[in-house]
């Protein structure tokens, strides 16, 4: 189903609705909901609460229209109003760590986009159309003698997408936002607004890169670094937020992987393109949840360091309740929703070894990826369950009576919402022929999939086997790892390496080119204009009338010094001012040197632009 | 339709016509006159010379009327250096020692870069068949005689008028006289009058020499070499301007060389991302420097450093420069998306080797730039940060009459960015009939 408006913002809007944006969209009016009602009470003492629900309902109406897009023009004006419009969720707070989370990702929202821009002109003037349907068959007429040109659109728009999902090395603007941002809001940022940019990627990959190998290794590279840096940074963190926003660049890393796979494939990719979306779903809804029950948990102690929240959810059974479930959908235990798009995924990285191994190809590499994949589930695990056992196991050294004391810690309505937002996880996992599966029938026509041969099984030994071995590495990492280094005399430390912060080398590098742009555009605007043209030429005309002006009298002067001398009575005494006439004599030789110079310039100038004209026209 | 005022000699005439492009500049000029007129009525309130303001003001009008429906090079020459001479009293209106030094200024580049610009005049009357503006021009490529030395007197012209319009090398005149002028006047001089020297290269390039002579020519090189240099150098230095007008003075030094890099491409795409821009560039900047008018007028802040918080004391005149700041960095649906849309694709389409990648990438360098020195104004000025939660400021918005011509500049940013399409029909038909 598709949807036109002509005449309005240059070239028309261009929407359509099918499975994959149908069941988007309901996700993210979801969300919004539970976010919007969770609000209430989160911002119950809050000012600038108009601010907040206003850019809240714009920023929701953006990721509507950038879900329901099927032309990249429309797409690329609903996503910079997304882009630009929840920059004021994250400094909503006005903190000094919001605002300056702000600007990061205002800049990285910037930046982010004009990059994209470039990427579309290029896509444009290579295939002359953006209509996602026309897309297809667009490229595939032009590849031969363009591909180059699109390549490069291709990736630029994959730098401007790849910085809203979180990509890596685009991810930074995550973990800061996230844990300045008011909770309700981080759990949109995180599970939806991500997702635009993965949609993007999607988009191009069905559409302009279909099956292409290049491109699916560079997703599928920057997708493993991504989940592995993403999980290596969550179980370093300290923060409960900032936790959560590095599980998040993680899991984007686990979709990506998916959407690498799905290139490798080629035609057999069902596996691979329902593992990618059954993520992005769970991904989404599984945030929603997390990032709420951290707002419960903000919203009652104002604080977010697991040095002081610990033993916050001790006799709070239905918080414990909700993060529990999403804990275990997030760390992709049987029976909860993580479990079958990380299977999936899994699969599908099998998949391809077993193609490889058929066709006699080199399977080490993909073998380690595998691992990689397993390993990043297990660090998926051991995060979650330093942040469960932190909230809910542990007690606090000196609060805990005061902490216990909290028995009316949410309203009913918040309880309700995220209770709804909690039971859809174990729902879809246990059922998940009824549930995931449907929705992943939805969207084969989307990623240009066929079906499946035949339907998979979830809970056979071999699926099983892969995710029993990641929370089995998980739960090791917690007791070996968890435990013993980051947990000294009691309390959590943060041993992240100060100096390994991508953003400051980004920043260095972008200010060192500012100025050196800077420098180059003062002697531009500055010496140049200055000297060299008006004003230089009015000086040195003045210096030559002066010079021909004076010219009669000072001959009469000389005449009369030569003819008449007068006696001039000079100081004998005097040794200073004797040098004092020395010296104005010097500067008014060396005045003179000087003009004369100039004017010597001036006239070779003359000359020259003389023999300039005389050349151009013969 | 063609209005003969004065006949000089046989060739030379005093001729007014009405074609499109005099409509597109004349309905602009008109709009912006009214709208900064009314915003005058409050800023110049006290002002001890506002008689003298309002005389000059509406006689720089006249003016640029005169300008806009000249009919021929001669014609179009004598309301340019009417133009200069008229809008100088602007300039000194607060005649402080600064303004005097910066309307002499003005005066010198204009005056020499008009002057440049008659060399040019000179060799097109002796070897264009008419110096009558022509759509697309009268010279045809093939038959001309002296083709350097034309090309060199469209060259000097090009130097010439784009010192009105800001061009490197003869732009240092306007980031120093813009900001003298009260801000209303600055307004229409960043917004309008440093358009003239755009109509005065249009004119020239498309209406009399003609596109097909310059394509692939030196000139053309060199001209897109000077504008792509001027967008860089102008961004760059707004960036690093702390003085709010002056900043946004040499903002217009980079926006209008977007315009101008437009033309360069001589493709209808870029004369059509030219001329979009030249309307939205007059919307969004001649709104920036009323906000900024407001800000001096109720509060004398001038630096940016000082604006923090000013949303919270003004907060529709900080609004209403948020939107120009999203229009000129070109975030879509505002109209400056548009025209750099435009821009960007008149550039890769024209197929001019490197300048057709380079074209796009400086538009957007230069694109993020502008979104480093207006966003902060406009981020900082409505979100100061927890400790100014504690007091809240007293409100001191300017009066109505002032306001309102903002809020409705404010409303066009946006509208005319979600209703370009028409705007931009128009223009594809004109760019057609030129290129």
């Amino acid at each position: 189903m598709t949807y036109e408006i002509l005449n309005i913002c240059g070239q028309g809007f261009y929407f359509k609705l099918d499975g994959f944006r149908l069941i988007y969209c309901c996700i993210a009016l979801f969300m919004w909901s539970v976010s919007l009602l969770f609000s209430k009470e989160y911002f119950a003492h809050y000012s600038h609460k108009a601010r907040y629900y206003g850019f809240l309902i714009l920023t929701m109406f953006a990721t509507l229209g950038v879900f329901l897009s099927a032309d990249f023009m429309t797409m690329f004006i609903f996503f910079e109003i997304m882009s630009l419009s929840s920059y004021v969720w994250v400094a909503q707070e006005e903190t000094e760590a919001a605002l300056k989370a702000g600007v990061t990702y205002l800049a990285i929202a910037v930046i982010g986009g004009m990059v994209m821009l470039m990427g579309l002109f290029l896509m444009q003037s290579a295939v002359g159309t953006l209509r996602m349907d026309e897309l297809y068959t667009a490229v595939q007429s032009v590849w031969d003698e363009k591909s180059a040109q699109i390549y490069a659109a291709g990736f630029l728009m994959l730098f401007g997408f790849g910085a809203k999902a979180g990509m890596f090395p685009l991810h930074f603007w995550l973990p800061k936002a996230h844990p300045v941002a008011p909770a309700p809001a981080s759990a949109l940022l995180s599970g939806i607004l991500t997702k635009c940019g993965v949609f993007g990627i999607l988009v191009l990959t069905a559409e302009v890169f279909v099956h292409n190998f290049i491109w699916g290794s560079v997703i599928l590279a920057l997708g493993v670094l991504g989940m592995v840096a993403g999980a290596v940074l969550a179980v370093f963190s300290v923060n409960l937020k900032r936790t959560l926003a590095c599980s998040s660049v993680s899991q984007i890393g686990f979709i990506l992987i998916g959407v690498g796979m799905q290139c490798f494939l080629g035609g057999e990719n069902a596996l691979a393109v329902r593992g990618t979306f059954l993520h992005m779903v769970n991904h989404s809804l599984i945030k929603l949840l997390l990032f709420n029950c951290a707002g419960v948990v903000y919203m009652n102690l104002h604080a977010l360091e697991l040095n002081d929240v610990r033993g916050f959810g001790r006799k709070k059974p239905f918080l414990m309740g909700c993060f529990l479930m999403g804990a275990l959908g997030i760390g992709g235990m049987p029976l909860w929703n993580g479990y079958v798009s990380k299977t999936l995924l899994h699969e599908s990285i099998v998949e391809y070894i077993a193609v490889l191994a058929e066709t006699g190809g080199n399977v080490w590499l993909f073998k380690s990826i595998e691992w990689i994949f397993l390993i990043s589930g297990g660090l998926t695990v051991a995060y979650m369950l330093k942040l469960f056992i932190c909230l809910f196991i542990e007690e606090h050294p000196t609060k805990q009576a005061e902490y216990d004391a909290m028995t009316s810690y949410m309203s009913p309505l918040s309880r309700i919402v995220i209770g709804c937002a909690a039971v859809v996880l174990p729902l879809m996992g246990f059922f998940p022929g009824g549930t995931m599966d449907k929705m992943a029938d939805a969207v084969m026509g989307f990623m240009r999939s066929g079906s499946m041969e035949h339907s998979v099984y979830y809970f056979t030994w071999t699926n099983l086997k892969g995710g029993l071995i990641s929370i089995c590495i998980g739960i090791l990492v917690y007791v070996f790892v968890v435990r013993k280094v980051f947990v000294r005399n009691g309390k959590y430390v943060d041993l992240w390496p100060k100096w390994l912060d991508i953003e400051a080398a980004f920043t260095r590098i972008i200010f060192a080119f500012l100025k050196v742009l800077g420098a180059g555009s003062r002697v531009v605007d500055g010496f140049l204009t200055q000297w060299c043209t008006v004003e230089g030429m009015l000086k040195a005309l003045e210096a030559v009338s002066r010079g021909a002006d004076g010219l009669s009298e000072r001959a009469v002067a000389y005449l009369k010094g030569t003819v008449y001398r007068e006696t001039t009575e000079k100081s004998v005494n005097s040794f200073v001012q004797s040098l004092h006439e020395h010296y104005d004599k010097k500067v008014d030789n060396m005045r003179l040197v000087g003009s004369s110079l100039s004017f010597g310039l001036l006239l070779a100038c003359i000359g020259l632009i003389l023999t300039i004209v005389y050349l151009l026209m013969h | 339709m063609e209005f003969t005022l004065l006949q000089l000699t046989e060739n030379l005439k005093i001729a007014f016509r009405a074609d499109e492009l005099s409509l597109i500049f004349a309905a602009i000029t008109t709009v912006m006159w009214i709208l900064t007129g009314i915003y005058s009525f409050g800023y110049m309130e006290h002002d001890e010379h506002k008689k003298r303001y309002a005389f000059f003001y509406i006689l720089v009008y006249f003016v640029l009327m005169g300008l806009d429906f000249s009919a021929n090079l001669i014609t179009m020459y004598l309301f340019y250096e009417l133009m200069t001479l008229t809008s100088v009293p602007l300039i000194l209106h607060e005649m402080k020692e600064e303004s005097v030094s910066a309307a002499m200024k003005y005066l010198y580049y204009s005056i020499a870069g008009a002057f440049m610009s008659l060399f040019g005049i000179f060799v097109l009357s002796q070897y264009a068949p008419t110096i009558d503006f022509v759509a697309g021009g009268s010279i045809v490529a093939a038959e001309l005689s002296h083709g350097g030395l034309v090309l060199a007197g469209v060259f000097l012209m090009l130097i010439g008028f784009g010192a009105k319009a800001g061009m490197f090398p003869l732009h240092a005149w306007l980031p120093i006289a813009h900001p003298v002028a009260p801000a209303p006047a600055s307004a229409v001089l960043s917004g309008i009058i440093a358009k003239s020297g755009v109509l005065a290269i249009i004119r020239v390039v498309f209406y009399v020499v003609g596109p097909e002579v310059l394509r692939g020519s030196w000139v053309q090189t060199a001209w897109m070499v000077l504008t792509l240099l001027t967008v860089v150098m102008g961004s760059v230095r707004a960036y690093e301007e702390k003085v709010l007008k002056k900043r946004l003075a040499y903002s217009t030094v980079s926006q209008i060389s977007y315009i101008l890099f437009g033309l360069s491409t001589l493709h209808p795409l870029g004369f059509v991302g030219a001329m979009l821009h030249v309307i939205f560039h007059a919307v969004a900047k001649n709104l920036l420097f009323l906000g900024a008018g407001s800000i001096i007028h109720q509060t004398g802040k001038i630096r940016v450093t000082e604006l923090r918080e000013i949303g919270r004391q003004m907060p529709v005149t900080l609004g209403c420069f948020g939107f120009a700041a999203l229009s000129l960095v070109g975030i879509p649906p505002f109209s400056g998306f548009f025209s750099k849309w435009y821009l960007a694709n008149g550039a890769l389409a024209s197929e001019i080797g490197g300048f057709s990648w380079a074209g796009p990438v400086v538009l957007l360098l230069s694109a993020l730039l502008t979104a480093g020195y207006l966003f902060p104004v406009v981020v900082q000025g409505f979100l100061p940060g927890k400790e100014y939660d504690i007091k809240a400021p007293e409100k001191c918005e300017a009066g109505l009459n002032m306001t309102i011509p903002m809020v409705v500049l404010a409303v066009l940013t946006l509208l005319l960015g979600i209703l370009s399409s028409g705007i931009i029909e128009f223009l594809t038909q004109l760019a057609n009939s030129l290129v």
